[in-house]
C-alpha cells in the first residue's frame, strides 16, 4: 500500500499533469492549479514536487527544443506515466471507500 | 515583439544556486512569468515577483551541491607540504609566527576588554524598560548634564505619567561610605561599607540575584537592609546566618538584614548594602525641595512606551512641579549610561564607547599588520615555490586546488600562532588586568579564539594563493620570471601601511604622555603635595575644634583644618546669590566652599585682593570670599566691601582668591564662593611635612582611634586623587604605550623578513659589486636606500594623519598643550631608527659576504 502514499499537494500536481494532457510544463501546471484550486504556488515549490513526483516513477519529463517565447530556453513537459495512473486511482478508490463509511448523521451536523 | 530587458540581478543569483542539469527548463518558466506579469501588472511589480519566486526557489533539492576538491588525501599532502615548507625555511617560519601570535594575542586581550565593557549592566531581566532620569540645566549661558534629581521626581513620575510602571529614588553614586559594625559576643566588629539607598520597588526592578530574602518584601519596611554575599560571608560566615541579624550603621541606627544579594561582575556600580530610600528621606528634610538636587531617579516603564515621545512628556516634570525653568530632564536606558556618559551642551558626546571604538580600532589594525606580514613574505618567497607550482599545474592542479593548497598552509601557521598567543594571553592576562583594573578571565574568549585564527588565516593567505596559483607553467618551468613588478609594488605599499599605522601610534601615544605630563605637573593655584584627607565621623564631628587643635600638635603635621569641599571635582553648589544687575533668569551655580580655620592658607590658595578670614569664627559670620573667576562673572568692580544676597542672607565680601583648579582640567574653572562654617566642613584635611610620610600617617592614625573609637581610619591624599581624576586617560595611555610597540614589533618582524629576503636575492650582484671593488659601506647603503625611501612616504602620510587625531583628542581639554612639530618629528625619527635598526642586520650581514661563496654555486 505505502508505494501509492501521495501527499496533498502530490495529489494535486499529478490531476493536474493528467488534465493538461500533452501541455503541462512549469507555467501552464502552475497557472491551472492556481485556476483550479485557487492557491498560490511558488515556483520553487511546484519544481521540487514535480522533480519529486518524477524520482518516485509517477511523471516523466521531456525536453523540448528552445522555444523563441522563452527566449531560446527550453520547455520541460510532464506526462503521467502508468504508475502515475494507477496511484491516482489508488488514491481516488481509497478517499471513496472513506467516503461511503462516513455516518449521514456527521456530516448532517454541519 | 520589443521584449523588456530581463534583470540581471535574479537570473544570475539563479544560476549561481541551481542545480546545473534542471537549470535551463525552470529558467525559461521565470522568464515566461516574467514577461507575461510586465505586460500585464507592470515591471515594477514583475521585478518583485520574479525576485520573490527566486528567492522561493533557494530551497534544499534546487540548490546544487557544492563539491569538495580536496579530498582527504590532498589534505593531508597539503598540511605535509606546509610542515616541510616550515622546517626548510625556519626564519620566515619564525617571524611569521611570532609576528601573527603577537597580533593574535593583542586581538584577545583588547576583545576580552571590549567584550566585559559591552557587557556592562546588561543583566538585568528587564533591561529594555529601565531607563534613568539626567537633566540638562541652564547655567552660565551653557547646558550642563546632571544624573541627580530632586528627591520627589519619582513620586511626581508615578503619579502623573501612566507610561511609568515604577520609579525610585536612590541615592548618588550608588556607594555612600559608613561604617557597619555588628556586636557578638561583647565584642564589636567595624567595617567600612559603601551603602545605597533605595526605594522599596527596587530587588523587583533590577536583577540583582537575592541568595537569601525575596525580591518582593526584601526592603519592606525602613529598618530591613540587604547586605551583599561577601560582606555576610566575612561578618557573619554564610549568607543563611545573615539574615535576622541586626548591624549598626555609623553607630547611631540599628538595621535588621532581611536579604543577602549577590552584586555581579557586570555591574558597573557597586555597593554593599541596601537601606531603605524613607530611612534617608527621614534624615534629609531637604528631599522634599524641588530645588535641591542630589539622589538619582530610576524607572521602568511600560511595555512598549516610545521612549521619544515620552521624553518630550517627562521635559516639563520639573517646570510643572515647582517654579523653576532651567531644568528640563530626560531619560536615557539604565544600561546605557556606563558606556554613553559625556554630554556636551545637552547633547551626547561619547563617554567609555570611545574608548571601546579606539582600542576596537587598534585590535584591527594589529591583526591587519601582522596579516600583511605574512602576505609580504610569502610573496616575496614566490620565487622559490615558483617550480613547484608549475610542476603542479603542469601535471594537472587547478588553480583552485593550488589556492586550496596555499591557504590551508596560512591557516596551519595561524593556528600554530593562536595556540602561541593563547599561552601568551594567559601569561599576561594578570598585567593587564591590573592596568584595566579589569577581572577579565579567558574563559570568556574560547569560541572567539578559532573563529579569530581562522579568519586570519584565510585573509593573510589569500593574497598569497591568488598570486603563486596564477603563475603560468611554461613560462614558470623555463625559468622565466614572471614580471612581479606588480607584486614588488603592492609589497612596498604594505609595508608604507604598517610603518604609517605605526608612526601615527608612536605619535598619539607620545602626545598622550605629554598632554598627561602636562596635566598632572600644571599650576593648580594651591598646593596638592601632602595633603592627607579624611572624612569626620563619630566623635570628631561633635568636636572638631579640639581634634584639630590635637592634630596640629602631632609632630610631622605642619596644619590641619576642614572644608566642606575636597579639592578634586564637583562638590555641589548654590544658585541663590544675587549681585546688583543680575539677570532674575540666571540660576548660575556658584560651587561651594565652607571650611575651617585657616584652611584658605593651608591649601597656599593666593589672595588677590582683600584680607582672609580670621580664626575667629564669629567675627567672621557673614562674611565671604570668591575667585577671581566668580568676580568677572558677576561683574563687580572694587568687590571688596560689596554686600551680596545669599537666599536672603546678607554676605558681605572680604577678599578674593586667585583662580585655582577645583576640577579636573576637562573643565573650566567656575564661580566659587567660601565662607566659614564649620559644620558643613566635614572633610578633615592635614598638611604633613614632606619625607616622613609613613611615621607621620602613622601617628595621625593612632590618634585618630584613640580620638574616635569605633570608626575605621581611612584616609587618602589630595594628590593621589587628584592624579584619579586622570585615570581614564592615564589607562589608555598605558595601554595604547603597550599596543604601540607591539604595532612596531610586528612592523619590524615584518620588514626584518623582507631585508634578508632581498638580500638573498641579490647576493650574486653583491658578490659582483664586490668583486668590482666596492666597500661594505655602500652596499649597505644600496640594500638599505629603498627601505628608507618606503619610511619617508610613510612618515609623509603619518605626520597628517596623527596631527588631525591628537589634535581633535586634545580638543576635549579645557588645558591642553600645544602641538609642536618636534613631537612628530621624534616619532618619525624614532620609526626611521627602529626601521633601519631591523634592516641593519641582515644588510650588514649581506654586506659583509664573501663574493668567492656566493659566485662559485650556480
Amino acid at each position: 500500500m505505502k508505494k501509492y502514499q501521495l501527499g496533498e499537494f502530490e495529489e494535486v500536481v499529478l490531476l493536474t499533469v493528467g488534465i493538461l494532457h500533452g501541455n503541462a510544463y512549469g507555467v501552464t501546471i502552475r497557472d491551472e492549479i492556481e485556476k483550479l484550486v485557487k492557491r498560490s504556488v511558488s515556483v520553487g515549490s511546484l519544481q521540487i514536487t514535480l522533480r519529486r513526483l518524477e524520482s518516485k516513477g509517477f511523471l516523466k519529463s521531456t525536453q523540448s527544443g528552445p522555444e523563441e517565447s522563452r527566449r531560446g530556453r527550453p520547455k520541460l513537459y510532464f506526462e503521467l506515466t502508468a504508475y502515475g495512473k494507477r496511484a491516482l486511482e489508488f488514491t481516488r478508490q481509497s478517499r471513496n471507500n472513506m467516503w461511503s463509511m462516513l455516518p449521514r448523521l456527521v456530516l448532517r451536523l454541519q | 515583439m520589443k521584449r523588456k530587458d530581463l534583470p540581471y540581478l535574479p537570473f544570475a543569483f539563479f544560476r549561481l544556486f541551481c542545480k546545473p542539469e534542471w537549470h535551463a527548463a525552470i529558467e525559461g518558466d521565470l522568464i515566461e512569468h516574467y514577461d507575461r506579469n510586465v505586460d500585464t501588472v507592470g515591471p515594477t511589480k514583475a521585478y518583485w515577483k520574479l525576485i520573490l519566486d527566486v528567492l522561493r526557489l533557494f530551497r534544499p533539492g534546487i540548490i546544487r551541491s557544492i563539491h569538495f576538491k580536496n579530498n582527504p588525501i590532498m589534505f593531508r599532502h597539503n598540511i605535509l607540504l606546509s610542515l616541510r615548507n616550515f622546517r626548510r625555511y625556519k626564519t620566515s617560519f619564525i617571524i611569521n609566527v611570532a609576528g601573527l601570535s603577537t597580533g593574535l594575542a593583542c586581538v584577545m586581550l583588547i576583545f576580552l576588554w571590549v567584550n566585559d565593557e559591552l557587557s556592562k549592566d546588561r543583566f538585568h531581566v528587564n533591561g529594555d524598560r529601565l531607563y534613568q532620569v539626567l537633566e540638562n540645566r541652564v547655567q552660565t549661558g551653557h547646558v550642563i548634564t546632571r544624573e541627580s534629581n530632586s528627591g520627589r521626581t519619582a513620586e511626581a513620575l508615578n503619579t502623573q505619567y501612566p507610561e511609568v510602571d515604577t520609579a525610585i529614588m536612590t541615592t548618588w553614586n550608588w556607594g555612600q561610605s559608613k561604617v557597619l559594625s555588628v556586636t557578638s559576643n561583647g565584642t564589636s566588629k567595624d567595617i567600612n561599607i559603601d551603602c545605597l539607598y533605595a526605594d522599596e520597588p527596587f530587588f523587583r526592578m533590577f536583577s540583582f540575584p537575592l541568595i537569601e530574602g525575596s525580591a518582593s518584601n526584601v526592603l519592606r519596611d525602613m529598618t530591613s537592609v540587604v547586605i551583599s554575599k561577601q560582606l555576610a560571608i566575612s561578618l557573619f560566615g554564610s549568607p543563611a546566618d545573615a539574615v535576622g541579624k541586626t548591624v549598626d550603621i555609623d553607630h547611631a541606627s540599628q538595621f535588621q538584614v532581611s536579604g543577602v544579594m549577590e552584586v555581579p561582575e557586570e555591574s558597573s556600580r557597586k555597593f554593599d548594602i541596601v537601606i531603605n530610600f524613607e530611612s534617608f528621606r527621614k534624615a534629609n528634610k531637604w528631599l522634599n525641595l524641588w530645588e535641591a538636587t542630589a539622589p538619582q531617579t530610576l524607572l521602568m516603564l511600560n511595555e512598549g512606551v516610545d521612549v521619544e515621545e515620552f521624553n518630550r512628556k517627562v521635559a516639563n516634570l520639573v517646570r510643572d512641579n515647582s517654579n523653576i525653568n532651567v531644568r528640563t530632564p530626560f531619560v536615557r536606558k539604565f544600561s546605557d549610561g556606563y558606556l554613553y556618559g559625556r554630554y556636551e551642551e545637552g547633547k551626547l558626546a561619547g563617554g567609555r564607547i570611545e574608548y571601546v571604538r579606539l582600542f576596537s580600532i587598534i585590535a584591527l589594525f594589529i591583526l591587519v599588520i601582522a596579516c600583511m606580514n605574512f602576505m609580504n613574505l610569502s610573496t616575496a618567497r614566490a620565487s622559490r615555490r615558483m617550480k613547484e607550482v608549475g610542476i603542479k599545474k603542469a601535471v594537472g592542479a587547478r588553480q583552485g586546488s593550488l589556492a586550496a593548497q596555499f591557504l590551508s598552509e596560512s591557516t596551519l601557521l595561524s593556528l600554530i600562532s593562536s595556540v602561541v598567543s593563547v599561552l601568551m594571553v594567559v601569561l599576561f592576562l594578570p598585567q593587564f588586568n591590573l592596568i584595566t583594573d579589569k577581572n577579565l578571565k579567558l574563559d570568556n574568549l574560547l569560541w572567539f579564539i578559532p573563529l579569530v585564527a581562522i579568519v586570519t588565516g584565510l585573509i593573510s593567505g589569500s593574497y598569497p594563493a591568488i598570486y603563486l596559483s596564477r603563475f603560468k607553467p611554461a613560462l614558470v618551468l623555463k625559468g622565466k620570471l614572471e614580471s612581479m613588478t606588480l607584486a614588488n609594488m603592492a609589497r612596498k605599499w604594505l609595508v608604507v601601511f604598517q610603518f604609517t599605522i605605526s608612526i601615527v601610534m608612536i605619535t598619539c601615544v607620545l602626545i598622550v604622555y605629554k598632554q598627561i605630563e602636562f596635566v598632572q605637573s600644571r599650576a593648580l593655584g594651591y598646593n596638592k603635595n601632602n595633603v592627607m584627607i579624611f572624612s569626620r565621623s563619630g566623635e570628631i564631628s561633635k568636636k572638631q575644634d579640639a581634634f584639630i587643635d590635637e592634630l596640629r600638635k602631632i609632630p610631622g603635621v605642619i596644619t590641619a583644618s576642614a572644608s566642606s569641599h575636597d579639592m578634586t571635582g564637583h562638590n555641589g553648589g548654590i544658585s541663590g546669590i544675587t549681585w546688583p544687575g543680575k539677570d532674575p533668569e540666571d540660576r548660575t551655580e556658584f560651587e561651594r566652599m565652607h571650611i575651617d580655620r585657616g584652611f584658605v592658607e593651608m591649601m597656599g590658595i593666593e589672595l588677590k585682593e582683600g584680607r582672609m578670614f580670621t580664626d575667629n569664627a564669629d567675627n567672621e559670620k557673614g562674611n565671604v570670599m570668591f575667585n577671581e573667576n566668580a568676580i568677572k562673572y558677576m561683574g563687580l568692580k572694587d568687590p571688596v566691601g560689596k554686600v551680596l544676597d545669599f537666599n536672603g542672607d546678607p554676605h558681605t565680601i572680604i577678599g578674593v582668591v586667585k583662580d585655582f583648579n577645583f576640577e579636573s582640567f576637562h573643565e573650566p574653572i567656575k564661580p566659587l564662593y567660601i565662607v566659614m562654617d564649620q559644620r558643613s566642613a566635614g572633610n578633615i584635611m592635614l598638611k604633613i611635612e614632606g619625607g616622613k610620610e609613613q611615621d607621620v600617617v602613622e601617628r595621625v592614625t593612632r590618634f585618630h582611634n584613640s580620638f574616635n573609637p569605633g570608626f575605621p581610619f581611612v584616609y587618602r591624599f589630595v594628590d593621589e586623587d587628584y592624579k584619579d581624576q586622570y585615570r581614564a586617560e592615564q589607562r589608555v595611555a598605558d595601554l595604547s604605550r603597550y599596543f604601540a610597540s607591539l604595532a612596531i614589533l610586528i612592523s619590524c618582524l615584518g620588514l626584518f623578513g623582507l631585508a634578508a629576503f632581498t638580500a638573498e636575492r641579490r647576493v650574486k650582484e653583491i658578490g659582483i659589486r664586490k668583486v668590482l671593488g666596492s666597500g661594505d659601506a655602500r652596499i649597505v647603503l644600496l640594500l638599505s636606500e629603498e627601505f628608507m625611501k618606503i619610511m619617508f612616504i610613510a612618515l609623509v602620510i603619518a605626520v597628517p594623519a596623527s596631527w588631525y587625531l591628537t589634535g581633535s583628542w586634545l580638543e576635549g581639554f579645557q588645558y591642553r598643550i600645544e602641538l609642536q612639530w618636534w613631537y612628530f618629528a621624534v616619532s618619525g625619527l624614532a620609526a626611521l631608527a627602529i626601521a633601519w635598526l631591523a634592516v641593519s642586520y641582515q644588510t650588514i650581514k649581506a654586506s659583509r659576504i664573501n663574493p668567492v661563496e656566493c659566485l662559485k654555486v650556480e
